[in-house]
């Protein structure tokens, strides 16, 4: 099997599983008993909440452990209901445990508005700012789309929005080992992180919290991370999470080299035989190897599973309940017309791939595109 | 070994359907459907899509989804609506099968690299010299040759249908022993995309109410209706005609709609003779094998529930045809089709525009 779908999730890096399963046999305490075996996790978590405070540059007080990036979404947008600024803008191509949660909550009385992006898939720091009311109290903009990649001009954003005292959530689930994600540099007062889009396990996330008061806790129950996330740790995960986002940090450049190299070889390899393939995103403000792609006369759903059939994986638009290819709705939001929407595939590549994978996806691509 | 995509639609019968392809020693993918985009109560696509998911797991074969809704909706639907507004009851199920699932669906499966497809319908094929019949179900009560009277021969010969050759009590025990969760769902009936709602309120939905009067064939005023695309020819229930007005007390039947002055013609009784008729129009005639039969004596049908009658074709040209019963039909009903019969043999049928005496 070669794996092309890296944005939907990674396997595990073996040295993290090793980790964790060790754990996972060894350290059965519970992190909040004082007694030795309980001592044991509770020094887990905490040095792992180290290394994950580490990778972007955060104080490890900053730092709670959530179930993954949905649940830290959640959680920041559903505190808003409880403060007085009960007003939230966002965008029409945000991840749906932002824009559902939104819709959810406005029987709550919390009010949302969505600003549109432009061709690229670009949030326009100008329609944020003339979005803004008395009653804004936050911007969630995610840091990189996991359709086409594009980065949202974030740290605008968080200069412009901190001016009239707003607070900024950044969902940045794509974005760990893609790019740099420092928190001192984007000043942003919420991030999401999920481990398994970065070679961690599935299941668990973080949440970046500038300053506590500015958060209230969504599980509860217990007082577990500072009282602002009930529940006993999943403490082998946790220790996932932080040893995943230590090895991607440390070895980022090198990361975004293969990256890149993989993207490109990709994209100059299909030109060559595939002329009128679409690339989506904007091309300069991208996260490596991440590439959508339409190719106009073709139904997406047809490619993936001739693809799958080569034991190829990749993705295309977004899979509803019932299985079938719907017009992505980000790529309409981006103006797309349905017709290239639904010839639209996503590759994304990771450290699991090699030159020759991305050469045999190739080939194949070929067989499929020009022999029909 | 044959590549054979088998159309799941969540239900036992192509649940079975795989299972015995497999058991056959066929390579089987299972191909979900979906050509209805609607999220509520009444579309049960994603239940639907997490049967046929547990079926295909169970069997251990791959299950992909495919969405037809656009093709759907400009294919079926929109004629179905015309039916309606012109005042006839159209069978939407057997464009279906001719447009969609026969067309569309074929087609997918033959580029994704099928040799064939297959589906959970109750019907049989038998290969002859030059042409492939499609014979009725062996569970005759279970037969559902009548939807598929539109296909060609490319069509019939390019699916196979294992269920034909077993009857529905088989087919639900088969299904328990095999561990399908849905060995016990009740068969679907009625229109699929209206489900379980009352078809008055679906087509308020697409078509503006046109409300008038009812009135007896011998032109007394009894009621009003909302619009004559709610009623059948022959419908009894939901008429709202309250007694008095006649000492007679049988029951309304809907004997004809009046679209010129928009008025809903009633007679009283299920024996009235004007409910009767022998002879019947019928167009876009279609034949299985491609050429009309031969023989003048035939067996049709003029709804799916109804018995095979026999019947003899008076005049055919192209694509109108006449036909005379040998005895009066209940009801007969512009937009449903007449389907021939040669004993199981489904000979191909037309879609009726007029009745008479």
């Amino acid at each position: 099997m070669y794996y092309f779908d890296h944005s939907a999730t990674t396997p595990v890096q073996p040295a993290v599983l090793d980790l964790m399963n060790s754990f996972q046999s060894n350290v059965y305490g519970n992190p909040s008993s004082v007694h030795s075996q309980g001592r044991k996790a509770r020094s887990i978590i905490e040095n792992a909440r180290k290394q994950v405070a580490q990778s972007i540059q955060a104080s490890p007080n900053q730092i709670i452990f959530t179930s993954g990036g949905t649940e830290a979404n959640n959680q920041v947008l559903w505190s808003m209901v409880q403060k007085e600024t009960k007003h939230v803008i966002s965008n029409v191509i945000e991840h749906p445990a932002v824009i559902k949660v939104l819709q959810f909550l406005e029987p709550f009385g919390l009010e949302h508005t969505l600003v549109p992006v432009n061709k690229n898939g670009l949030v326009s720091v100008k329609d944020v700012e003339n979005a803004i009311l008395d009653e804004t109290g936050l911007i969630s903009v995610m840091l990189g789309n996991n359709e086409m990649g594009t980065i949202q001009p974030v740290k605008e954003i968080v200069e412009m929005a901190h001016e009239k005292g707003i607070l900024i959530h950044t969902d940045a689930v794509q974005c760990l080992g893609k790019m740099e994600v420092d928190v001192l540099e984007l000043d942003v007062d919420f991030l999401s992180l999920s481990a398994h889009k970065f070679y961690g396990p599935k299941g668990i996330g973080i949440l970046y919290i500038k300053q506590k008061e500015t958060l209230s806790s969504f599980m509860i129950g217990g007082n577990q991370e500072s009282g602002l996330r009930a529940g006993t740790e999943n403490v082998a995960s946790i220790a996932g999470i932080g040893f995943a986002a230590e090895l991607i940090t440390t070895e980022l450049d090198q990361h975004i080299d293969q990256l890149n190299q993989f993207e490109s070889q990709f994209k100059s390899g299909l030109k060559a035989f595939f002329p009128n393939a679409v690339f989506n995103g904007d091309p300069s403000n991208t996260i490596p190897g991440l590439v959508s792609v339409s190719f106009p006369g073709h139904r997406s759903d047809i490619l993936l599973a001739k693809l799958d059939k080569a034991n190829m994986a990749v993705s295309s638009g977004s899979a509803c309940g019932s299985g079938d290819v719907k017009p992505s709705t980000v790529l309409s939001a981006m103006g797309i017309d349905d017709d290239i929407n639904i010839s639209t595939l996503r590759f994304s590549f990771g450290s699991s791939n090699t030159i020759g994978q991305v050469d045999s996806l190739l080939a194949e691509l070929k067989s499929i595109l020009t022999n029909r | 070994m044959t590549r054979i995509a088998v159309g799941m639609s969540g239900g036992v019968d192509s649940a079975v359907a795989a299972s015995l392809l497999i058991d056959q020693g066929h390579d089987v993918e299972g191909l979900f459907m979906k050509n209805w985009e609607e999220e509520s109560e009444y579309c049960s696509a994603e239940q639907d899509y997490k049967a046929a998911l547990q079926v295909c797991d169970v069997l251990g074969i791959p299950l992909r989804s495919v969405n037809f809704a656009k093709e759907y909706w400009d294919r079926v639907f929109q004629h179905f609506l015309d039916e309606y507004k012109n005042g006839r009851t159209p069978n939407p199920d057997i464009l279906c099968n001719t447009e969609i699932k026969f067309k569309e669906f074929l087609k997918y499966a033959i580029e994704l690299g099928a040799d064939k497809i297959a589906t959970g319908h109750y019907v049989r094929n038998r290969k002859r010299k030059r042409e492939t019949q499609l014979l009725k179900g062996l569970d005759t009560g279970k037969d559902q040759s009548y939807f598929l009277y539109g296909l060609n021969q490319y069509q019939i010969s390019s699916a196979v249908y294992p269920i034909g050759e077993l009857e529905k009590p088989d087919v639900r025990r088969r299904a328990k022993q095999l561990g399908f969760e849905n060995y016990n769902k009740k068969d679907s009936v009625g229109i699929c995309f209206i489900g379980e709602r009352n078809i008055k309120d679906f087509l308020q939905q697409y078509i503006p109410e046109k409300p008038g009067i009812i009135i007896t064939s011998d032109g007394k005023i009894v009621g009003e209706h909302d619009g004559l695309m709610y009623y059948t020819l022959g419908q009894r229930k939901g008429l709202g005609i309250g007694g008095g007005y006649s000492d007679d007390e049988s029951a309304w039947y809907v004997l004809n709609k009046d679209l010129v002055n928009n008025e809903l013609i009633v007679v009283q009784g299920h024996d009235h003779s004007g409910l009767y008729q022998k002879c019947l129009t019928a167009s876009a005639v279609h034949w299985i094998s491609g050429t009309a039969p031969n023989q003048e004596k035939l067996n049709a049908k003029i709804r799916y529930r109804a018995k095979d009658t026999s019947c003899k074709i008076t005049d055919l040209n192209m694509n109108e045809i006449s036909v005379k019963f040998d005895e009066a039909q209940f009801a007969i009903s512009p937009g449903q089709s007449i389907v021939f019969y040669d004993g199981d043999e489904c000979l191909g049928g037309a879609v009726i525009d007029s009745s008479s005496n």
